[in-house]
């Protein structure tokens, strides 16, 4: 059990790495903001789910999974929200030059 | 409105977890005050058979979620960056508010892909490359939400 909540905690933290690194990488808001949702989709699950996995069953366990549920309901929202207002504002997406 | 505040009580035993008369009290009380006072707006009815479809829906987003994650990681870790992001506009054949919302909820949670804008069953989509975006138009989602909705009463 110990060993397998590690492995996912190390595992999310390699997808919190990569969307750090990705964000630094990538060139616009829009672009970033697709790293920016690879942590919360993954890097953000798997360190839960880790840390669930530590505490065992019972009460922490569950209060995880309602953090997990309300993570998945919300960062679509905040993540839309922010690349719309971006696109109202008239932003315009970074594009390859020869394409 | 009784549902409701049953709903809501479960939400503060989980939250509180704890089993003293004082807090299963004051939680009752306020679950029913919040219960009230929400009561003008929309009803609360469950439907199960949604329900379950929509659980039985989170496995495949969760599959779709890990795949994407990897491509897109190994988009951010190539030296060479090749990414070719481009806004697409989807026609979905959803008939329902709620499936636009599960659809666009869903491409937004897939790594890669997110929705930019929104307006009745037409979606703005920013993807990072053509993978992603081919991903997104051959409506493989789509038709999977269309199923889960099948049996509601279209209102869009």
């Amino acid at each position: 059990m110990e060993i397998l909540s590690i492995i996912f905690i190390v595992t999310g933290l390699f997808f919190l790495i990569v969307a750090a690194i990705g964000v630094i990488r990538l060139p616009d808001v829009f672009s970033r903001s697709h790293a920016v949702s690879l942590t919360d989709s993954l890097g953000a699950f798997l360190m839960l789910v880790g840390i669930a996995l530590h505490e065992g069953f019972g009460k922490n366990m569950l209060k995880i999974m309602v953090v997990l549920a309300l993570l998945y309901i919300l960062n679509p929202v905040i993540a839309h929200a922010t690349i719309r207002a971006a696109l109202r504002s008239g932003l315009k997406p970074w594009k390859k030059e020869n394409s | 409105m009784f549902l409701k505040a049953m709903a809501l009580f479960l939400f503060w035993i989980l939250l509180s977890a704890s089993f003293e008369w004082i807090h299963l009290l004051l939680g009752l009380v306020f679950s029913f005050v919040v219960a009230w006072l929400n009561s003008g707006h929309s009803p609360f009815v469950p439907k199960f058979r949604l329900w379950l479809r929509i659980i039985l829906y989170i496995p495949w987003l969760f599959y779709k979620i890990i795949e994407s994650s990897i491509h897109m990681s190994r988009l951010i870790l190539d030296p060479a960056l090749p990414i070719n992001p481009q806004l697409i506009t989807v026609e979905s054949k959803l008939r329902h508010h709620a499936a636009v919302v599960l659809f666009g909820n869903s491409i937004t949670l897939t790594p890669g892909t997110i929705t930019a804008e929104v307006y009745r069953n037409t979606l703005i989509v920013h993807a990072m490359d053509k993978d992603l975006s081919k991903d997104i138009e051959s409506k493989q989602m789509e038709s999977r939400i269309a199923e889960i909705f099948k049996d509601e009463k279209p209102d869009l």
